[in-house]
């Protein structure tokens, strides 16, 4: 009986387009989209050098391709420097390296040579790319002495927990996945729940002996995997597509999306249990979610709200769930370092489950 | 004596200040084709849902195959089918699918290729409930209330907007069930229906039961069994209702719609010479008469004052 029922739930949902639009095409086309344009700027750790070249000898042309071929720098050449110049003031270009065209004659008769270098001083990195250039050229220099170096520079990053220095992407990622399921089991089940009313099939269902415990548990559990899949697609896309990555424990991650989907059914079921027909219940449902979706962080860290409207967010349910998110995927952490937000979690999920039986009812 | 499969008693159901149903009793037997009949509103659907135990009764007693419908909801459900419409089933399911589903329900069904064979949807079996006519998706619903082998049917308006085609298919179903030797409950606002299927009739008006026998019983009981309609040129001013009234054995006089006259009679034989002899009289000429037995239509006009028709 139960497993027949959640069958044919996977066969109607599979037929209704509009249904895999709003849970799969509309949250992908958002991975995409953010994938895409990479906001949140250029890649912090590959920097662009424009370079021209006065002497165009085989030296200059060694010097340029050494460091083109630097993991962390990117050359362009240019060939007039007033233009160039521009572009670092127009902020389309941050760092112009000059080679003068006397470089080999100098270095031959033993006066120094100055490559020059234009950079945008308003960027806050930019002291730490000059060092690294200067480093760049102090390396050219022992090269050209052939000097040996009994000291080598070893460097390993470790990333503190409070990192500013987070991708943006990775950060987004998390959120795109809760947005996904959200919408799904609070605008999708309160519409599902409305048009059955509408259309009297809980009349359909109470005339038979299935009982209704036994129709719900369909109900539920077909939503359960059915965002599980959501997420797993979402996240497939977003890792294979576009370099994202979750760093902690997927099944934890999982488990996450899994709990927070129970508030959001709970809220579905309230929804529905308000809206008079299909088209309020959507209203009703958008209501609920895009406050919800834009205050608890889903695209920037509520770190940058107001600090009033900061601590009432963390009180909304989809605050939590991003939390814990985020701190596996981000951080690497495990959920149970995170007592403050999985006691949100677990209120939530038994108030909004509270809510929902006194709201909700079958018969009309 | 037939052993009773429903048997309602004091039923009533309130909603808020409105009464619904009104202390009903009534019994249905085993195999009878039994029929509500009444104007919208009367209570018939909230008196089937009571029976069915979707609904809660307010006050009174029911029994449907000795069960208690509200206790034992779910032993009563397994041998029950209940009609609803089409739009109750779910979307984006084929009709197969949809009775294989419902089926999975019952521990007793049907085969489906059978009651597909014997609704004429075979050719159907693998399209949208959506993409069938009216008269398809109503054998369809009739094909799922029968999903479990029920041995007692509740048909809720069964032929309610369909056309006259339609309409008789599914009377023939009605008339195999009671073949089957299936109990059938069904409310209707058709008198043609309810004379055509029923066995007996119940009249319901305002939440009470205003009438219930045999659709002959009921028209026998009425002091005028015969109707005389005449019409007469010209047209007689209004004053003459008085004297045709007091004609022998007139016991009603009204203006049909069409401009015609209808005398009710409880003996035509005296009635329709004096009407002759009136006419004679008065000087007008009588250019078409014609006699009719009574029909549930007028019994319904008697115990209701109203007719049934225009509340339809």
């Amino acid at each position: 009986m139960l497993v027949t029922t959640i069958i044919t739930q996977f066969k109607a949902f599979a037929r209704d387009r509009q249904a895999i639009f709003w849970t799969l095409a509309f949250p992908l086309i958002f991975v995409t989209a953010f994938g895409l344009f990479d906001i949140g700027g250029d890649d912090l750790s590959v920097h662009t050098v424009a370079v021209v070249d006065y002497a165009g000898n085989d030296l200059s042309r060694g010097i340029i391709d050494d460091l083109d071929a630097l993991e962390s720098f990117e050359v362009a050449l240019r060939s007039d420097p007033a233009m160039a110049r521009q572009e670092i003031r127009d902020g389309d270009l941050r760092y112009l390296m000059t080679i003068p065209a006397d470089i080999v004659q100098r270095v031959e008769e033993g006066r120094a040579a100055a490559v020059s270098f234009v950079f945008d001083e308003t960027r806050s990195d930019a002291f730490a790319v000059l060092g690294q250039l200067q480093r760049f050229l102090d390396q050219q220099n022992l090269d050209l002495v052939d000097a040996p170096r009994p000291i080598i520079f070893a460097p390993e990053g470790v990333r503190t927990e409070d990192s500013d220095d987070w991708d943006y992407f990775n950060f987004l990622l998390p959120g795109l996945l809760a947005m996904g399921v959200m919408n799904f089991s609070i605008i999708g089940l309160a519409t599902v729940l409305a048009t059955y009313r509408e259309r009297r099939v809980f009349k359909r269902i109470l005339a038979t002996p299935m009982p209704v415990s036994v129709f719900f548990t369909s109900m539920i559990s077909s939503n359960l995997v059915l965002t599980l899949a959501q997420s797993a697609i979402l996240l497939a896309a977003g890792v294979f597509l576009f370099d994202g990555s979750v760093r902690g424990s997927l099944a934890q991650f999982f488990l996450i999306i899994l709990l927070g989907n129970l508030i959001f059914l709970s809220i579905g079921f309230i929804t529905g249990a308000f809206a008079k027909s299909a088209q309020a219940a959507a209203g009703m449902g958008n209501a609920v979610t895009l406050p919800m979706m834009f205050l608890s962080g889903t695209f920037f860290p509520t770190d940058t709200l107001p600090s009033v409207l900061g601590a009432i967010v963390e009180f909304l349910p989809l605050w939590p769930v991003l939390a814990l998110l985020r701190g596996i995927a981000l951080d690497a952490r495990n959920f149970w370092e995170f007592p403050f937000e999985l006691g949100l979690l677990a209120a939530w999920i038994v108030a909004a489950a509270f809510i929902a039986s006194r709201v909700f009812r079958f018969r009309s | 004596m037939p052993q009773d499969d429903i048997v309602v008693r004091g039923l009533t159901k309130r909603f808020g200040t409105l009464t619904a149903v009104d202390d009903i009793s009534f019994a249905v037997r085993r195999g009878e084709v039994f029929g509500i009949l009444g104007p919208n509103g009367a209570g018939k659907t909230t008196t089937l849902e009571c029976i069915e135990g979707l609904q809660d009764p307010t006050a009174g007693e029911i029994s449907v195959l000795d069960l208690d419908p509200q206790r034992e909801s779910r032993r009563v459900k397994e041998r029950i089918g209940i009609q609803l419409q089409a739009s109750t089933y779910f979307d984006n399911l084929k009709v197969r699918e949809l009775l294989n589903l419902f089926g999975s329900l019952y521990p007793k069904r049907l085969p489906i290729d059978g009651l597909l064979e014997q609704f004429d949807l075979t050719e159907k079996a693998n399209a949208f409930l959506r993409d069938l006519s009216g008269g398809q998706q109503q054998r369809f619903t009739i094909a799922a209330t029968l999903i479990n082998d029920p041995e007692v049917i509740f048909l809720d308006e069964p032929t309610a907007g369909l056309d006259p085609h339609a309409r008789h298919g599914v009377w023939e179903f009605i008339e195999e069930m009671r073949r089957e030797g299936r109990t059938v409950v069904l409310t209707t606002h058709y008198m043609e229906e309810a004379e055509a299927l029923c066995d007996r009739v119940a009249i319901m008006n305002e939440g009470r039961i205003a009438a219930l026998d045999t659709p002959q019983g009921l028209v026998d009981a009425l002091d005028a069994p015969h109707e005389v309609r005449a019409r007469v040129e010209p047209t007689p001013e209004p004053v003459a209702g008085d004297e045709l009234h007091a004609l022998p054995a007139v016991v009603g006089v009204r203006m049909t719609d069409d401009g015609g006259l209808a005398l009710r009679s409880s003996d035509a034989a005296k009635s329709v010479p004096a009407f002759f002899r009136w006419a004679e009289k008065s000087e007008v000429a009588v250019t078409r008469i014609e006699m009719r037995p009574a029909t549930l239509e007028d019994v319904f006009l008697a115990v209701t004052g109203r007719a049934l028709a225009e509340e339809a």
